[in-house]
């Protein structure tokens, strides 16, 4: 025996089907002509026979709808005289079911309007229901379901139907008050739709008018008596319909109907919308909800939608789906006790072995599949910033799946793990992962942390490929891009003499997993749409890898035999996935990122603006707002702050609620920046420390947070002058950087070591770090950091003396290419200083000949700093000026250069300014 | 506290007063009072022990002593139970409406006093409705669901109860019975504040009525929410106190309440038998035991509190003394969910599992709610190897009881059996919050650090110690904690814990393969510290076993002498003769 679980949702018998009996029975009675009664014309009465296919067909529903509900619904569907006909006769019928001996006459009349086994018996004209027919074995099944029934239930049945009767009598006046001016206004716009002519009529519009109306309201038109949480559920429900709704649009063409009139199936399909609540339904709402929360979770309000679950709860208590959803809802507020509550509750309940698409394990294995509760726990330690019990957790999830030869889930893990591995700063994996993965350790042989991780990376990337879960493989692809980019690859093993090692990273190898994983989309484009959601959430965890969360239990991918059932309620309306194209997009990002660090801003820049165009629905908010700041950013570096700030103001607006975002971090960075060039110093540490304490204070956890703090800790040191201090702090970040494996940072904290020692005069010692850092971005390919730390270098040699000018001259020329080419606005004019200066320090020049060679420089820097109000270099750019134009003895521009100069000065030591319209944005 | 002669006329009054007014448990709790209060043999006259129910006379005879009736100093307080009663025009009605609600036609008893405004009647009407729509409800969630599915069965009286009893009580025209009927209808409606304070109200103006208590308890789930109450002291309180403290795991301060209540009620079956309840928590299983073959000798067909009894003769596993238990309480009635339970227990002990869970479940078939039938129906399943059936069932044990220590230590088993110590974990991590002071619970959790998939040995170790620290009885923990120590490089702490063992099993006279393991360990341990003398009366004491130690012990007295002698020569010189 496997525990206590209960088989769901047998055919039962309730007064919702008793009223659908009876309307069939309007609907055929028996020996009839061709058209019964109250109806006028073949297309009436097939208009009645679709409405009651439609609501046979939503007859596992969790909650039916009401008496009252269903009386709307019969309103909307037919002509005004014969509705209130066809209400008064369910009505009647209804209510003369007062005795147990009624229900059975009425059950055994009800099997006359079944054709015999020898329908070929009967005339043409008769309505006779095919018993073989959806709606004769929805009958057959009724009938059934009521002689099983023992006299308890009928007794029950009997009650039912007394409340069911009795709500519609007494649902008038207990529930005017709040209802009755919405469902009056409603009624109307129903019967506005009825009349438009809805052959081309989009079906977004009915439910945004829907929303927009029940904005109005705050109702939803025929959900009188629900409370409102489940009124909001059926109102998400609605959106969830309508691309339903589009497959049988599709549908239509085909429909062996003949006289349907054009806009009816549409009617019914928008009351169809109205009560979809079955199993399903519920699960296409909480799987969409699931997706909203992983797109953006805060803009799901925690308790509004707590209550929704445990009403859902209620109504349905073997749906443990509820306490994944509540699980998910307390992880993306950030509610830990909730979360870990509810993740456990949802395992002890369900073992894995829920969702649609569950196929229970064909080998009899009834173990449960708690392999995939670990990794969701692991996943819940990472989103909380506690990467050593994540990766205790991981490791156990690795152990038990390979013990259950779990193959998806080990794959998913090792993926996990790597994210892990690359997120956080963990310094030595040492025992952690020890015996139970790593083929290495059982030989002996430790590995370093990136070795770990690239074992790792390429367990998960073959995995992925055996099993052929594509979304896995392309963000494994996207992960081995990112490995790529920043660390080196050293050979696993390495015997002999090691000076054949050749020791940088390969853009090639970059570039080839980033194609590799776009070549996803055309594969799921090739496929056919019928077979693409092979769990279109299995992989919502992975659309953003910074973020992952788990809710690829709800599917699996090897469950794609089954999910036609999901297609029906999740449709997308292309045909690739929104998964898919998640993971494309941030291909897209981590493409900018790529080209960001090898040097090339217009590719980085395009490759943004691919993102926001393209990939803005599909992608999670904060891949979103990373694609903005990245435009932002380069705004300011290339247009200056003006232009920056108002872009910032546009996308705070947009990404209003992403908590903790990229945004407030790009806005601290900007403000710093600007206070910085503005030698507005102590905003500047303070919007330093505000970043700082955006970290998480557990060690290994927000490294990038962390390391970008104390390099601006530094820097705003430096610009304070206090040499000493700005060495230490960039030392110990130095020391962290290597600790943790961060190549990359080390590189420009490095060239931060060599600006400090220049800025002390102390040329000589600033020289190594120059040169170490020249190598490293040598090493990384990291052009436009390298140029950048080729001006230093120059600058260094100029302050040595002017004997080094023409080395440090053909130092800058040789970098000009790629500064003039990639570089920003400060980067630019500081290269034509320190030309200029080299020019000036140069005994060969002679400024009377060559002056404009020198002006024309000062003059473009000048410029371009003033847009960056970088007040220090401007002024040592117009002194430069000054004095040349001294030297030439053209007063006038000299007068001109001189106060330039002066009022720089003035500005850099005097940086309050209150009408700086900057500053009040902080 | 009143003096026995008080509590008694109370009670006495107050029985009448229950049993008028069909609260028949509260009125069998009161009664066991009655019957427990110590009998002054000088006042022992038959007459003071005949019940005079409810008879006016009596009545109007007490209703003159509440000024006599001297209650604790400082505290005022109506002790004596002052009910006016209504004047009963429809004194007939009533006497037939009880009569069908003897008989348990409720709703024709509650028909009978449709009309009745009388408080009494309203009382009893409304009650006579609960009860029916209780009935109903319990009936239709077997007919709908199962027993064992949840089920959204309601008592379908409630709202008209609620209503009735709302508008009572804002009139002011409401008594304490109907005050007590109305907080159970708010508790069963989720209104838990609403409840709480109707309910203080109830018991405050009319104390002896031990459901209402009862009820209240239920609410209160905290400390918190314990000390927020408004009570009027009364001896009454003192009960629900006991009771309450035994509820939030605070058993000594429950355990003093009881032996203060001793004092008065000096044969009260009730208090023995929750003396033993707390007893049992603390794991004291041979008092238990004596309570409880105590109260079979004075009350043989008691079956509530039983199903205690038998955890307590399984954990010592007495096989005839479980199924004479069993056996007994089977003939007394066999569909009580403590029968059922204790049959379980008893085929638990035999190793018989799937009869055992058939017990169980049968259990959970009468009361649904059954917390240790879910829990021990748990071990049954992970005795069985089904661990999902063993977490789901605990799982439902946590369900209805968030603080069951029990359950989640079985969950935590569970994972731990299924190879998943670290998920594990965290279940442990909820039992010992909840049961601080059970060693057992440290231990399970110091096991699971241990594991060779964790070797969270620093951990471990931390948990053995806190299980060392209260009463380990099966002296686990410090040979662990040696062990750990010594395996971790730590020989000072190794040999600290391992003489700490040692005195322990010494004390216990305990003899056996880790009395050996301690001797060799300290042995070698004060060996190497140069310490010979403490070694070689070690090494003796190893001599008396057999076994490979022996050699070594041998050879380490040899290596010790050959060293001594050899290192300092002169000394030799000297000593020998």
């Amino acid at each position: 025996m496997t525990g206590i679980l209960k088989q769901p949702g047998a055919f039962a018998i309730t007064p919702h089907k008793v009223s659908l009996c009876i309307l069939l029975k309007i609907y055929a009675p028996p020996a009839q002509i061709s058209v019964p009664f109250p109806f006028s014309s073949v297309s009436q009465h097939n208009r009645l026979g679709l409405f009651l296919l439609a609501l046979t067909k939503s007859c596992d529903d969790i909650l039916e709808p009401k008496l009252d509900e269903l009386i709307n619904q019969l309103r909307l569907v037919s002509q005004n005289w014969e509705a209130s006909w066809l209400i008064d006769q369910l009505i009647s019928r209804l209510s003369s079911l007062s005795s147990p001996d009624d229900l059975f006459n009425f059950f055994t009349d009800i099997r006359g309007i079944l054709g015999g086994p020898d329908t070929g018996a009967i005339e043409d004209d008769q309505v006779i229901l095919d018993a073989n027919s959806n709606l004769g074995l929805f009958l057959r099944r009724c009938v059934l379901a009521f002689n099983l029934l023992p006299f308890e239930g009928v007794c029950h049945l009997l009650t039912n139907l007394g409340i069911y009767c009795k709500e519609e009598f007494s649902s008038c006046p207990p529930y005017e008050e709040t209802s009755l001016d919405g469902s009056s206004s409603n009624l109307e716009t129903y019967s506005e739709y009825e009349n438009m002519d809805l052959e081309n009529f989009v079906y977004e519009k009915v439910s945004e008018e829907i929303e927009a109306r029940k904005e109005a309201s705050e109702r939803v038109p025929f959900h009188l008596h629900t409370p409102n949480a489940l009124l909001s559920l059926v109102d998400d429900i609605n959106v969830a319909a309508d691309s339903a709704s589009k497959q049988t649009d599709k549908v239509r063409v085909a429909s062996p109907y003949e006289d349907p009139p054009s806009n009816m199936i549409q009617d019914i399909d928008s009351s169809g919308a109205v009560f979809l609540r079955s199993n399903w339904q519920v699960q296409g709402y909480l799987q969409e909800q699931a997706d909203t929360i992983e797109k953006n979770g805060s803009a799901i309000s925690l308790n509004g939608f707590e209550i929704i679950l445990r009403q859902l709860q209620k109504l349905a208590p073997e749906l443990h789906r509820v306490h994944f959803l509540s699980y998910l809802n307390g992880l993306s507020h950030d509610d830990y006790s909730a979360a870990l509550e509810n993740l456990h509750c949802y395992f002890d309940y369900s073992a894995g072995n829920e969702g649609f698409d569950f196929i229970p394990p064909a080998g009899g294995n009834s173990f449960g599949r708690y392999e995939i509760a670990l990794l969701c726990l692991g996943m819940m330690h990472f989103h909380f910033g506690h990467p050593k019990l994540a990766l205790e957790v991981l490791t156990e999830a690795v152990r038990v799946s390979q013990q259950h030869s779990n193959d998806t889930c080990l794959a998913y893990t090792l993926a996990a793990i790597s994210n892990l591995l690359f997120e956080n700063g963990i310094s030595s994996t040492a025992g952690i992962l020890g015996s139970s993965y790593s083929p290495f350790t059982s030989m002996g042989i430790s590995l370093s942390v990136q070795q770990q991780l690239f074992v790792l990376l390429r367990g998960s990337l073959k995995r992925a490929e055996n099993l052929k879960l594509k979304r896995l493989l392309a963000s494994n692809h996207l992960a081995m891009a990112k490995f790529d980019l920043t660390h080196v690859q050293r050979p696993l093993l390495s015997f002999g003499p090691k000076s054949s090692l050749k020791l940088s990273t390969c853009p090639v190898n970059v570039c080839k997993e980033l194609r590799l994983s776009s070549h996803l989309i055309s594969d799921f484009s090739s496929e056919s749409s019928a077979m693409t959601i092979d769990g279109a959430f299995s992989t919502t965890w992975l659309r953003n890898l910074q973020k992952p969360r788990g809710s690829l239990i709800l599917c699996q991918e090897n469950g794609s035999g089954n999910s036609s059932n999901v297609s029906q309620f999740c449709a997308q309306p292309t045909s690739i996935p929104g998964s898919v194209l998640q993971v494309l997009g941030s291909s897209y990002i981590l493409r900018a990122t790529a080209w960001e660090l090898y040097g090339s801003t217009p590719m980085a820049r395009i490759n943004a603006l691919v993102h926001t165009t393209c990939f803005a629905d599909a992608s999670s908010s904060s891949d979103a707002a990373l694609a903005y700041v990245k435009l932002i950013q380069h705004l300011a570096v290339f247009k200056g702050y003006k232009e920056a700030f108002s872009a910032l103001k546009i996308a705070e607006d947009k990404f209003l609620s992403v908590s903790k975002s990229q945004i407030l971090l790009l806005k601290l960075q900007l403000l710093h920046e600007h206070a910085l060039h503005r030698g507005h110093l102590k905003l500047a540490q303070k919007l330093c420390d505000e970043l700082g304490v955006l970290a998480s204070p557990v060690t290994g956890v927000d490294m990038e947070l962390k390391t970008e703090a104390s390099l601006r800790h530094a820097r705003t040191l430096l610009a304070a002058k206090q040499f000493r201090e700005a060495a230490s702090v960039a030392h110990s970040l130095f020391c962290m950087c290597y600790k943790y494996n961060l190549q990359v940072e080390n590189a420009s904290v490095l060239l931060l070591l060599a600006e400090i020692h220049k800025k002390s005069g102390n040329a000589v010692l600033g020289l190594p770090y120059a040169l170490a850092s020249l190598s490293f971005c040598i090493s990384f390919n990291l052009d436009l950091l390298k140029a950048s730390a080729t001006l230093t270098l120059a600058e260094l040699w100029l302050s040595l003396g002017s004997s080094h000018a023409t080395r440090a001259l053909n130092l800058v020329h040789g970098a000009f290419p790629i500064i003039l080419g990639h570089g920003g606005l400060e980067l630019r004019s500081r290269a034509y200083i320190v030309e200029a200066k080299c020019y000036l320090c140069d005994t060969n020049f002679n400024v009377f000949e060559d002056s404009n060679l020198v002006i024309d420089s000062l003059r473009q820097a000048s410029q371009e700093l003033q847009l960056l109000e970088f007040h220090e270099l401007a002024a040592e750019a117009f002194y430069l000026m000054a004095m040349i134009y001294d030297k030439l003895g053209q007063l006038e521009e000299r007068e001109e250069a001189a106060s330039s100069f002066q009022e720089h000065i003035l500005a850099l030591n005097n940086p309050q300014d209150p009408n700086d319209p900057l500053v009040s944005i902080y | 506290m009143s003096s026995k002669e008080s509590c008694r006329s109370e009670l006495r009054i107050a029985i009448g007063q229950l049993t008028n007014r069909c609260l028949y448990s509260a009125s069998k709790w009161a009664a066991e009072q009655l019957v427990g209060i110590e009998q002054d043999p000088a006042k022992f006259t038959p007459s003071n022990t005949r019940f005079q129910r409810g008879s006016s006379s009596i009545r109007r005879k007490y209703r003159t002593h509440d000024i006599t009736a001297t209650p604790t100093a400082g505290v005022s307080y109506v002790a004596t139970p002052v009910m006016e009663e209504d004047e009963l025009v429809d004194a007939d009605f009533y006497l037939l409406a009880k009569s069908y609600f003897d008989c348990r036609e409720y709703k024709r008893a509650a028909h009978v006093l449709r009309d009745q405004i009388g408080r009494k009647s309203v009382f009893l009407r409304s009650y006579a409705l609960y009860l029916a729509g209780e009935k109903r409800k319990e009936e239709e969630m077997i007919e709908l669901d199962g027993p064992l599915g949840k089920s959204d069965a309601m008592n379908q009286e409630l709202v008209s109860i609620e209503r009735e009893l709302s508008t009572l009580r804002k009139n002011g025209t409401v008594d304490p019975f109907c005050l007590y009927l109305y907080g159970l209808v708010l508790k069963q409606k989720g209104n838990e504040n609403l409840a709480r304070t109707v309910l203080v109200e109830s018991v405050n103006s009319y104390p002896w009525n031990w459901n209402a208590w009862t009820e209240l308890q239920s609410l209160c789930t905290t400390v918190d929410i314990l000390n927020s109450l408004n009570l009027s002291s009364h001896w009454m309180k003192d009960f629900f106190l006991a009771s309450t403290y035994q509820e939030l795991r605070m058993y000594s301060e429950s355990l003093t309440k009881y032996e203060y209540l001793l004092g008065t009620f000096g044969f009260s079956n009730y208090i023995q038998a929750q003396i033993a309840k707390a007893q049992y928590s603390l794991r004291e299983f041979d008092q238990v035991e004596a309570i409880f073959e105590e109260l079979l000798r004075t009350d043989p067909y008691r079956v509530e509190d039983m199903d205690m009894y038998s955890n307590v003769l399984y954990a010592k596993e007495c096989f005839s003394a479980l199924s004479y238990l069993a056996h007994r309480v089977f003939m007394t009635d066999k569909y009580r969910p403590e029968s059922c339970c204790i049959i379980g227990n008893y085929y638990s002990l035999k190793g018989q599992h799937e009869k055992s869970v058939v017990y169980f479940r049968r259990a959970l078939k009468l009361n649904k709610n059954y917390l240790s039938a879910w829990t021990l129906m748990g071990h049954e399943f992970v005795e069985m190897k089904n661990t999902p059936a063993a977490v789901d069932a605990y799982r439902r044990a946590v369900d209805i009881d968030p603080c069951d220590y029990r359950a989640w230590y079985g969950l935590g088993q569970a994972y731990e059996m299924m190879g998943m110590p670290f998920y594990a974990l965290h279940y442990f991590k909820k039992s010992v919050f909840l049961q601080p002071n059970d060693s057992r619970l440290w231990i399970a959790m110091a096991q699971c650090y241990e594991t060779d998939q964790l070797r969270m040995l620093d951990e471990a170790i931390k948990c053995y110690r806190r299980a060392s620290n209260c009463n380990d009885r099966e002296a686990i923990a410090l040979h662990q904690l040696a062990k750990l120590h010594s395996e971790l490089g730590r020989p000072e702490e190794a040999a600290f814990y391992y003489r700490k063992d040692l005195e322990r099993m010494e004390s216990e006279e305990r003899d056996g393969p880790n009395m050996v393991e301690a001797l060799l360990y300290l042995a070698k341990y004060y060996k190497s510290q140069k310490r010979f003398e403490e070694a070689e009366v070690y090494c003796t004491r190893l001599l008396d076993y057999t076994g490979p130690e022996r050699e070594t012990a041998k050879n380490l007295l040899r290596g010790m002498r050959s060293t001594q002698s050899s290192l300092p020569p002169t000394d030799v010189d000297h000593f020998t003769p």
